[in-house]
């Protein structure tokens, strides 16, 4: 007895949220002339992105294009186009030594060598790691999943871990000294920390991009590899003119997505070596940041023009990853 | 030019995925030249068996011989076989030019005699203008020829096809039936041909295999299967439209079908009282009574094609076809006339019982 009053109350109040919806949707139909009543879905959404992401695109020229070191958008000067000049002020772009903003061209030079590295060699673990996944290995389904675990973790963490297995009392090091060896100042030297920095950004992010290349593979049919092996087609024969061709759109988005987010390296890094030694492991971003929030003496105007000099190189990137999606679109279709 | 023998042996041939068993000691033989053709219903095994044959899956027991020689343990690529697969299965970033190259590549042959051999292909398939298109930009005839140059350029021991005709629409597939038997008489190597389609299986091969659920059912010549099907499944599935069943009981040397009559046969029949069934093609069943074997029928429904049509009787529920066109219509009470020659016997197996020997 009281349950079916109950069930019937927890109906009606369901019937009533449902309807909430009706007589607002009814009177916008009514009143809104035809086709616009999208707008009114889109709505919230486009309110939330201008105030979050367009707005501050905005403030961002507008600081990039003024000087000084007050927050306030009205105390500050308007210099024009000086905060580029200073950037780009250097006699020998190759010498950071040479250029006004010293820092900045080490942190792009630190950059150029980090993608170049980082980018390059995921691509070839993720590549290998993806074939060696699609094949039916014993516990394919589990090695699938370890490998994608570290997408799952946050930036910060995937930092913390890593600290704590490099830091000079750390994992690592436990192990050296249990094993007889000299403990390792892991990030303390420029170059093995640089290292350390192209490592980790794989590890954690490797198995987003092998999960692509898989599925690319996985789209390839199989009767084509057995009409490969009707054609008596050696392995590494069937590899390069058959595997790599077919999977070739896959690879390309591998290679733009990692290379927009290898050109936006930052909190793994800043977690787990703030930069250093000295500025080896400082990129690009961290420079921004340093420079506008974390600096002595806080240049906004200059962070934001090194930020606009940023953007225009991923936008550049994410044009080409566009039209090579487009490309494969439409010769798939 | 003496070629390489290209006759195929399968011996109690068995498959089993896991523990499912697939195909059940399948055996039977091929001589080099010959045009087989394997045909049953879909899922009894013929892709399988052909798989077998090529070397594309394993052979769970028993024995595949290719010229004399056993090939169970040879890897595909060493069998000298070509198999043209229901799905083409042509490399879709490759042009027509390199899909047919690229087996001979593998094989280190000179690009002079590449040239040579795809350019023959492509002249007897009438792919010249289409070389260096990808496949994406072929109808599905052209693929098929593709595929099937694919297959010719490699000079192969024996042509394997995978119902490589299903895609085509019904007009081009009659065509390209014929450019196949065409193609076979020119080359004179073996070819065995998969089909579920006993129509292609009757008109293009010199024998057929009739499969069933793993089993082989009948080999024979194609007329030979028609003419003396061994069984009621045979019976059944060649022909076209599909021979008509009855059941009955053997009465005093006769054939009671109850409530419908009696009819006289040539079979060899078992002592009375054994249930029975009989079976006659629509093509030999004749209107109007004569002495005997006289049946009657109501008409259900009428298909003209112009030059003969099929009439469908209820009770008994057979179809019949007479020659040009009818005016019978629903309804109409129709005389039938069984000649007894043409009235096959099945026992309560299934199995065909052996005519008198007059
Ligand atoms: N890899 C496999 N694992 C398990 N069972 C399989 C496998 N391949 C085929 N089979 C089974 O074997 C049987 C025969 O399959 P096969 O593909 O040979 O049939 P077929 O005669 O070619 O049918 P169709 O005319 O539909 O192509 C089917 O019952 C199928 O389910
Ligand atoms: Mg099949």
């Amino acid at each position: 007895m009281i349950g079916t009053i109950a069930s019937q109350a927890a109906g009606r109040l369901y019937a009533a949220v449902m309807n909430l919806p009706e007589r607002p949707m009814r009177w916008a139909q009514g009143h809104l002339p035809d086709g616009r009543l999208g707008w009114l879905f889109v709505g919230p959404n486009l309110a939330i992105f201008a105030v979050f992401t367009f707005l501050p695109i905005i403030v961002d020229f507008y600081y990039a294009g003024t000087g000084g070191t007050n927050l306030l958008p009205t105390e500050r000067p308007w210099v024009g186009l000086e905060n580029f000049a200073s950037l780009l002020a250097c006699k020998d772009y190759f010498e950071p030594n040479s250029c006004v903003r010293d820092q900045f061209w080490y942190a792009i030079w630190n950059t150029v060598k980090f993608v170049a590295l980082q980018v390059a060699l995921m691509l070839a673990f993720s590549l290998v790691t993806a074939l060696v996944l699609n094949r039916k290995i014993i516990g394919r389904g589990f090695f699938r999943a370890a490998f994608f675990y570290p997408v799952l973790l946050s930036p910060v963490v995937v930092a913390l871990i890593w600290k704590w297995v490099l830091q000079r009392d750390g994992v690592l090091n436990a192990a050296f000294v249990g094993a007889g060896l000299q403990p390792v100042e892991w990030l303390l030297s420029a170059r093995s920390a640089f290292g350390w920095t192209v490592f980790v950004s794989i590890w954690a992010h490797m198995g987003f991009y092998t999960l692509i290349l898989l599925a690319g593979l996985q789209a390839i049919p199989a009767d084509i590899y057995e009409a490969a092996a009707m054609d008596a087609a050696p392995p590494l024969r069937v590899f390069r003119r058959i595997t790599l061709p077919l999977l070739m759109p896959s690879v390309l988005v591998v290679l733009v997505l990692g290379l927009i987010r290898a050109v936006q390296i930052f909190d793994e890094v800043y977690v787990l070596t703030g930069g250093g030694p000295g500025s080896a492991t400082t990129y690009l971003v961290e420079f921004i940041y340093n420079t506008g929030f974390s600096a002595q003496v806080r240049q906004y105007g200059l962070a934001a023009a090194a930020s606009l000099l940023l953007a225009g190189v991923l936008l550049v990137l994410t044009l080409i990853q566009l039209r090579g999606m487009r490309a494969k679109g439409s010769s798939r279709g | 030019m003496s070629r390489i023998d290209g006759s195929l042996a399968l011996q109690d041939v068995v498959k089993r995925f896991g523990n499912t068993e697939v195909v059940h000691g399948v055996s039977f033989d091929v001589a080099d030249g010959e045009f087989v053709v394997f045909v049953g219903p879909s899922g009894c095994g013929k892709s399988t068996l052909l798989r077998m044959i090529c070397g594309l899956e394993s052979v769970t027991e028993g024995e595949v011989r290719i010229g004399g020689e056993r090939v169970n343990d040879l890897p595909a690529a060493r069998r000298g076989l070509a198999l043209v697969f229901q799905s083409y299965a042509l490399y879709p970033h490759m042009s027509v030019y390199q899909n047919m190259a690229f087996g001979l590549e593998n094989l280190g042959m000179p690009k002079t005699e590449i040239q040579a051999r795809v350019g023959e292909a492509a002249r007897m398939l009438r792919l010249e203008e289409y070389l260096q298109r990808k496949p994406t930009a072929l109808s599905g005839g052209q693929r098929q020829r593709v595929a099937i140059g694919r297959a010719i350029v490699r000079e192969p021991r024996i042509f394997l096809f995978d119902e490589p005709l299903s895609n085509l629409d019904a007009e081009l597939r009659v065509g390209m039936r014929a450019e196949l038997v065409d193609l076979h008489r020119r080359l004179g190597t073996t070819m065995i041909y998969v089909t579920h389609d006993q129509v292609e299986a009757m008109t293009m091969a010199d024998k057929i295999v009739v499969l069933r659920a793993g089993r082989v059912e009948q080999v024979g010549l194609p007329l030979e299967l028609y003419n003396n099907p061994c069984n009621r499944f045979v019976a059944g599935f060649i022909g076209s439209p599909r021979m008509n069943f009855l059941e009955g009981r053997v009465v005093d040397g006769v054939i009671e079908l109850p409530g419908l009559g009696v009819v006289r046969t040539r079979a060899r029949l078992p002592a009375g009282g054994t249930p029975i069934s009989i079976g006659i093609r629509p093509e030999h069943i004749h209107a109007g009574h004569q002495a005997d074997n006289n049946l009657t029928g109501a008409v259900a429904g009428v298909e003209q094609l112009g030059g003969l049509s099929y009439v469908r009787l209820a009770g008994p529920d057979i179809t019949i076809q007479i020659p040009g066109q009818t005016r019978l219509a629903a309804g109409a009470a129709t005389p039938i006339h069984f000649p007894a020659g043409a009235i096959h016997v099945f026992d309560a197996d299934g199995l065909t019982l052996p005519r008198q020997t007059p």
